[in-house]
């Protein structure tokens, strides 16, 4: 690409936030900006922090009073907004139980912002997204600011046998995630499975290794699968990063000490993505009284059909709620999440 | 793409098109209300520790 910026690292995010700036420079000069933010393949995934820069684009140019400079657009793979690459989810909401694209969409038009849903990009110009539709229609998209999050894979390295010959695949998928206890077998979408998903993240080859977090290969995608009549595929992956590759990161590490301790691979702790919660929370503004946060949880993060027939998921656990005290939570967590990484005094007791 | 104003303009018109939900005031004023949201920060502390307890085996 080369002409958007993205916020994946901390160099992406400061050029992100300088080219930001210039934009809003031009505004508070009188000139009109159409700003992009969204997701930048049509099998990108990571909306929700998509979601979240999107939303703190918009705190920043009403801070500067520069609203009415601003064109904010939303461009999604998604088939629905709320669907954040995991087939969205149904929370509680005002005395009923809405599906989350109301969450989402209420949550945009508050503030203005206009999006375009199923589009697939497919190539990007100095000024121009172009884009396909679900329908099959190329669109073009002038920007003069656009953050688009880029398409995981995997780092793309081979493997090699004792005697030299190649392995690769036994060990990655075609798009360079590692290969685990997942069920690959391809199926249609109504024949998925809570059990498709693996839940020790070791290779089924090679015992030696484990892939928790982002870098097992998933048995498929977790929103239904999305063709347009041009064959392109516009279906977001599903997410691993956040709360689940740390809990997947921390269950592989404790299965491979009891390994060392007892000398027998007895992989008693498990973490299956069908069986775990996950909590994310989409936090815009900055201070104590300024922000707003959307707060989500979803138990289980892979719906299982079977366990829950009427919404995929537990009703009790999985949430959605905007406001302040998601906020002060987002920082609270951020400082926590800062003590467990430096290894303070009784990091051990915070959660993933 | 859809554009919110004459998304608005076209329900208005008593057509078939959804429009988003937009909060009330009120609902806005308890977005941002100290007492309510320290309520709610309690709620969702507990709300995403059983989600933490839930996590693994």
């Amino acid at each position: 690409m080369g002409n958007t910026v993205s916020v994946c690292t901390y160099g992406h995010a400061e050029h992100a936030w300088k080219k930001l700036q210039e934009s809003m420079e031009k505004m508070k000069n009188g000139q009109k900006q159409k700003i992009v933010i969204g997701v930048g393949h049509p099998g990108a995934t990571c909306q929700g922090a998509a979601f979240e820069y999107i939303l703190n684009v918009y705190f920043e140019i009403k801070r500067k009073n520069l609203e009415k400079y601003a064109d904010l657009i939303w461009l999604t793979n998604e088939y629905q907004l709320g669907d954040f690459a995991m087939g969205g989810a149904y929370v509680k909401f005002g005395g009923y139980i809405a599906p989350t694209k109301v969450f989402a969409e209420s949550f945009l038009a508050e503030r203005g912002i206009n999006w375009i849903k199923q589009a697939g990009v497919h190539k990007i110009d100095k000024n121009k997204i172009h884009y396909e539709t679900l329908d099959g229609e190329y669109h073009e998209l002038d920007y003069d600011f656009a953050m688009l999050i880029p398409a995981f894979s995997g780092p793309g390295i081979k493997a090699f046998g004792k005697s030299g010959e190649d392995v690769s695949d036994k060990l990655f998928k075609p798009n360079g995630f590692t290969i685990v206890d997942a069920d690959y077998t391809a199926k249609p979408f109504e024949e998925w499975k809570a059990e498709d998903w693996p839940s020790t993240y070791q290779n089924p080859t090679y015992h030696n290794i484990f892939a928790p977090g982002i870098a097992f290969a998933p048995p498929h995608t977790i929103s239904k699968p999305q063709k347009s009549p041009n064959g392109t595929s516009i279906t977001p992956a599903p997410p691993r990063t956040g709360m689940p590759s740390g809990v997947t990161g921390k269950i592989v590490a404790q299965n491979i000490r009891d390994w060392i301790k007892t000398g027998k691979p007895e992989l008693k702790h498990r973490a299956s993505m069908a069986k775990m919660g996950a909590a994310c929370i989409i936090s815009a503004g900055y201070g104590l009284t300024n922000g707003i946060a959307a707060t989500m949880t979803v138990y289980p993060i892979v719906p299982d059909w079977e366990k829950y027939p009427e919404f995929g998921r537990s009703i009790k656990y999985t949430m959605g709620e905007p406001g302040l005290a998601g906020h002060w939570l987002k920082w609270f967590m951020h400082y926590m999440f800062l003590h467990k990484a430096k290894g303070y005094p009784f990091w051990y007791l915070l959660p993933e | 793409m859809q554009n919110i104003n004459l998304e608005r303009n076209k329900a208005r018109g008593y057509s078939d098109f959804s429009q988003a939900p937009s909060a009330t005031k009120r609902t806005q004023m308890l977005r941002k209300n100290w007492f309510f949201q320290a309520y709610r920060w309690m709620v969702l502390n507990i709300k995403i520790l059983r989600i933490v307890a839930f996590g693994h085996s």
